[in-house]
């Protein structure tokens, strides 16, 4: 059996990566659309539902952050998160938080027409602005790894 | 005036027989990332700059030059 360089490691770490940050982030708004059409009245099960919601958030965002990957050894890691990654990154999330922001703006103005309630504000302001970084991440490292 | 930065990375790694993983390696980056700056997409920073020309065994500014559009 052949063992995998560090390198290699690293290399097959970007390309799953790069496949399941869409996942992530289909999974991510179908949650947000399971909470927004479905009554929140206070049961346990809505409570249960909302916790797992902000968790994956959560979860998401630090994967954004960090670049996952949290099971592999430390070196793989940072080969996996070099340069070209990083800079990729950046500009996922900065296109993340300006989408958050533009959002931000539209529920404000459809806040003048109809009541928004705090909660579903939030929802809808975090999981544009984490699936947008998500998707953009996922775009450009996909573009960087054509030809390779 | 506008500039454009173009290198001959591909040429020198061709040249001494190596892949994109190979040289990734030497300089510790991933495939991608070699792959990105040798296709233009990527500026390395003056640290990956100055290790691909170590790992090449040429001078920065023979891999790298500017060219005026």
């Amino acid at each position: 059996m052949t063992t995998m360089t560090d390198a290699e490691r690293a290399d097959k770490l970007v390309q799953r990566r790069t496949r399941m940050l869409p996942v992530l982030a289909i999974l991510l708004i179908t949650q947000q659309g399971a909470f927004l059409s479905s009554t929140n009245d206070g049961r346990t099960v809505d409570h249960v539902k909302i916790a797992a919601w902000v968790v994956m958030a959560a979860v998401v965002l630090l994967a954004l952050v960090t670049g996952g990957g949290w099971i592999f050894p430390k070196r793989v890691r940072e080969l996996a998160n070099d340069e070209s990654t990083q800079l990729h990154r950046l500009q996922a999330m900065r296109l993340g938080f300006i989408n958050a922001m533009l959002t931000c703006f539209l529920l404000y103005v459809l806040g003048m027409f109809t009541p928004v309630p705090g909660r579903d504000a939030i929802h809808i302001v975090t999981t544009v602005g984490l699936a947008s970084a998500l998707i953009s991440f996922a775009t450009l490292e996909r573009r960087a790894l054509r030809d390779a | 005036m506008p500039e454009r930065l173009i290198n001959h990375l591909k040429e020198r790694r061709t040249e001494l027989g190596l892949t994109q993983a190979e040289l990734a390696d030497r300089v510790g980056v991933t495939r991608k990332t070699v792959n990105t700056v040798e296709n233009g997409v990527f500026t390395p920073s003056t640290i990956l700059a100055l290790k691909l020309a170590e790992a090449l065994d040429r001078r920065v500014e023979e891999l790298f030059s500017l060219i005026e559009d």
